[in-house]
């Protein structure tokens, strides 16, 4: 779907990236992350057209992006904003017809989202009477209106309460459903790793790695289990040996824990059970895999500490 | 250029459904017209009052100036020769504001002077020298002719010798027309700094509630630029438009109703002396009113004025406004682009004072300049346009518009650079150099 090839671009004397290339399959969520600063923002308007690389290309659907195929892109920026004084319905006219689409075709659009999102009286408000979460939504719907093959959102979750973070995230996987692809630049990992397929870490300028989720974490993974047992704390000591370490303990209750252990030597998930049948009421065991959260503060603080040295 | 429309209509439609807009195109045109006619009635009526002691040895007038009341000025009469000094210190003169100065060789050498202590308004000087002639002419008529002085205004008829240039036969080069090149350049100045701020405030508040960035994923910078300038001024245009009607049908409903035209010969030549002393206030205000709708009316060729005022108008509001606009998208904050603003604003100003300049001196080499420099040829050439084009020099005028055009397709250029560089920059401070950097990539 979206071919991006060593990308470069340079403000001044800075570089903002350093020949990232990534490759976003149709139908998938890509989450693109990095700490602030990294070059997400800038390689997501260079994807926009907004600003051009140094050098590298960008192929959308095979061919070299260009202007036209912004109508098939939408882009819900970080740093959005609605003119305050226009109407939801005038804004969603200005810009569905800056994608192409007609006013009809805007206007019943319109109707179906807002409709969706059970927001009908909002159609003739002012964007100065609106909250703003309430602005954050039709900002969404604006940016979804013109059916984008390709949806670019930059942070959609920020300014959102629970509730509707978790309405978003149901619209993205229905897009996704329907045959859209998405690229999800976030610092909300939860999100990230609930509805992205793949990701992409940047980071100083650099891609770091790129993969689909459960790789990442099957490849970072230490090795440790989590154990949810009823019991006494002291006979799980006891029936553990030297070949398992407990790392950290949470109590639920009087006679509920859960245990996280970390497997030594050549033991494995199998000792584990052997040793602990008829010794505790175990509820529940589960590999504990590294969070996106972890990975993402692990590879950035190894390359900051990597450029010290 | 379909989504350059968009935007231009955007703009335009916030522009025009704005409160201060639709204000400004009622009441502003409405208040010119106040001032018009508060200029030409309360003009005379708010002067102050003069007294004037007319000297007049020979007793020619007779202890006679007007038969009414004039409530302007009142004459007294004395008939002993008065020296300068004696009426500067004198305690008995010092009630009078001048004094005329009326001896025997009036009826020959046709000249009299007033000395006075301030000097007097023009109207003033006009109502003194009118009364002063009306008088010496009944004088006269009674002295040499067997006519009474009805008779005599009956059959006079008032002459006006124009000299005219005989390369411009219709003397279509008179300074008055010349002032009217400047105040169409001067309109055109006017609204290209009113509404070239509009473009700025309107970028930077673009800029600032960060709506640029979902409009540049739709649109080039460009494209955005040239919308929203193109925006602005059609609402610009739309204003000059009302305010031309407005303006031009009050004119003309002042002259039907207010100022009916008291110099019209027909009328005033069966006016006594009687009739007119009373009334002089209207009939001067009427007489400044209707040159001034003469001048308006019948003395500028609108067509032919108003087809190059729109090509003027439209390419250097482009000119300026591309400028205003890259400010706009320079500036880190809105207060760093007023800042900005200041240079634009001289350059603006200096264009104006060119355009006096090439009033007063329409042939000198400066002139020349200033009619090829794009930031001052709309109105240089506007003034030059008005004075006319001497024959075998009409090139000029063609070759102005073609170096405003190709000035202003290169200036749009470089803004556009500048405003694609700078619309996605925040908090920094805009130094020369960095747009210098900006203006090459």
């Amino acid at each position: 779907m979206l071919e991006i090839s060593n990308i470069s671009k340079s403000f001044h004397k800075k570089t903002a990236l350093d020949s990232v290339s990534i490759n976003i399959e149709a139908g998938e969520i890509f989450g693109l992350l990095g700490p602030n600063g990294a070059g997400k923002t800038t390689l997501i308007r260079i994807i926009n057209k907004i600003i051009e690389p140094d050098y590298g290309y960008i192929k959308f659907k095979g061919d070299v992006l260009s202007q036209k195929h912004l109508a098939e892109i939408g882009y819900l920026p970080e740093e959005r904003g609605l003119y305050k004084n226009m109407t939801v319905e005038a804004h969603a006219l200005f810009l569905g017809q800056l994608r192409g689409l007609s006013k009809s075709d805007v206007k019943s659009k319109l109707d179906y989202w807002l409709e969706k999102f059970q927001i009908q009286d909002w159609k003739k408000k002012r964007i100065e009477e609106l909250s703003k979460g309430m602005a954050q939504k039709v900002q969404f719907i604006c940016t979804v209106l013109h059916e984008p093959k390709l949806l670019i959102l930059d942070e959609p979750f920020s300014g959102f309460d629970p509730l509707n973070i978790q309405l978003i995230r149901q619209e993205l996987l229905v897009m996704k459903a329907n045959g859209k692809t998405i690229i999800l630049s976030s610092h909300n990992m939860e999100s990230v790793e609930e509805i992205c397929d793949r990701v992409a870490l940047i980071n100083s300028s650099k891609k770091i790695i790129e993969g689909k989720i459960s790789n990442l974490k099957e490849e970072r993974k230490n090795n440790e289990y989590a154990v949810k047992f009823r019991g006494s704390m002291i006979a799980f000591v006891n029936a553990l040996w030297t070949g398992f370490e407990i790392i950290d303990k949470e109590t639920l209750g009087d006679d509920t824990f859960i245990v996280k252990l970390k497997m030594r030597g050549d033991n494995h998930f199998d000792d584990l059970l052997k040793v602990l049948i008829g010794q505790v009421k175990m509820e529940a065991v589960w590999e504990v895999l590294p969070s996106m959260q972890q990975i993402f503060i692990d590879l950035v603080q190894t390359k900051q500490e990597a450029d010290v040295q | 250029m379909y989504n350059s429309w968009l935007i231009a209509f955007r703009e335009f439609k916030e522009r025009v459904t704005n409160r201060s807009f639709i204000i400004l195109s009622i009441l502003g045109p409405l208040l010119v017209l106040g001032l018009i006619y508060l200029l030409f009635t309360l003009g005379g009526k708010t002067q102050k009052h003069w007294n004037v002691l007319v000297i007049d040895p020979a007793h020619l007038m007779n202890n006679q100036m007007l038969s009414k009341e004039d409530k302007s000025i009142t004459y007294s009469f004395g008939d002993a020769y008065l020296e300068t000094k004696d009426f500067e210190k004198g305690k008995r003169f010092q009630k009078f504001d001048a004094f005329l100065e009326v001896n025997e060789k009036i009826l020959t050498n046709k000249t009299a002077f007033v000395f006075y202590r301030e000097k007097p308004s023009s109207t003033m000087k006009t109502r003194i020298q009118y009364h002063c002639e009306r008088r010496l002419e009944e004088l006269l008529v009674k002295k040499f002719t067997k006519f009474s002085i009805g008779e005599f205004r009956k059959i006079k008829q008032p002459l006006t010798v124009g000299f005219r240039n005989v390369y411009d036969p219709n003397d279509t080069s008179s300074d008055v027309r010349g002032w009217v090149g400047l105040f169409y350049g001067a309109v055109i100045f006017v609204f290209i700094f009113l509404f070239g701020m509009t473009i700025l405030r309107s970028t930077s508040k673009e800029k600032s509630n960060r709506i640029v960035e979902v409009l540049l994923g739709s649109v080039s910078p460009k494209q955005l630029m040239f919308g929203k300038i193109t925006g602005i001024g059609l609402a610009a245009f739309l204003q000059f438009i009302i305010w031309t009607v407005v303006i031009g049908v009050g004119l003309f409903f002042l002259r039907e109703n207010f100022f009916l035209d008291a110099l019209d010969t027909v009328k005033e030549t069966a006016n006594s002396l009687m009739e007119t002393g009373g009334e002089s206030n209207q009939f001067f205000a009427n007489k400044a009113y209707n040159q001034f709708v003469e001048l308006v009316y019948e003395r500028i060729n609108f067509t032919f004025m108003t087809g190059y005022f729109l090509v003027f108008f439209v390419l250097g509001y482009f000119f300026y406004g591309s400028l205003f606009a890259s400010i706009g998208a320079a500036a880190g904050s809105e207060s760093d682009g007023q800042q900005f603003v200041l240079p634009l604003l001289f350059l603006l100003i200096f264009a104006l004072y060119s355009g006096y300049y090439s009033l007063e001196n329409p042939e000198s080499t400066l002139a020349h300049v200033f009619e090829y420099l794009p930031f001052t040829s709309p109105i240089v050439v506007m003034v030059k346009l008005s004075l006319g084009y001497a024959t075998g020099k009409g090139y000029e005028l063609y070759l102005s518009i073609l170096t405003l055009i190709l000035s202003t397709v290169v200036v749009l250029n470089i803004a556009g650079r500048i405003y694609s560089n700078g619309i996605l920059q925040f908090g920094h401070r805009v130094r020369f150099k960095l747009l210098w950097r900006w203006m090459k990539k």
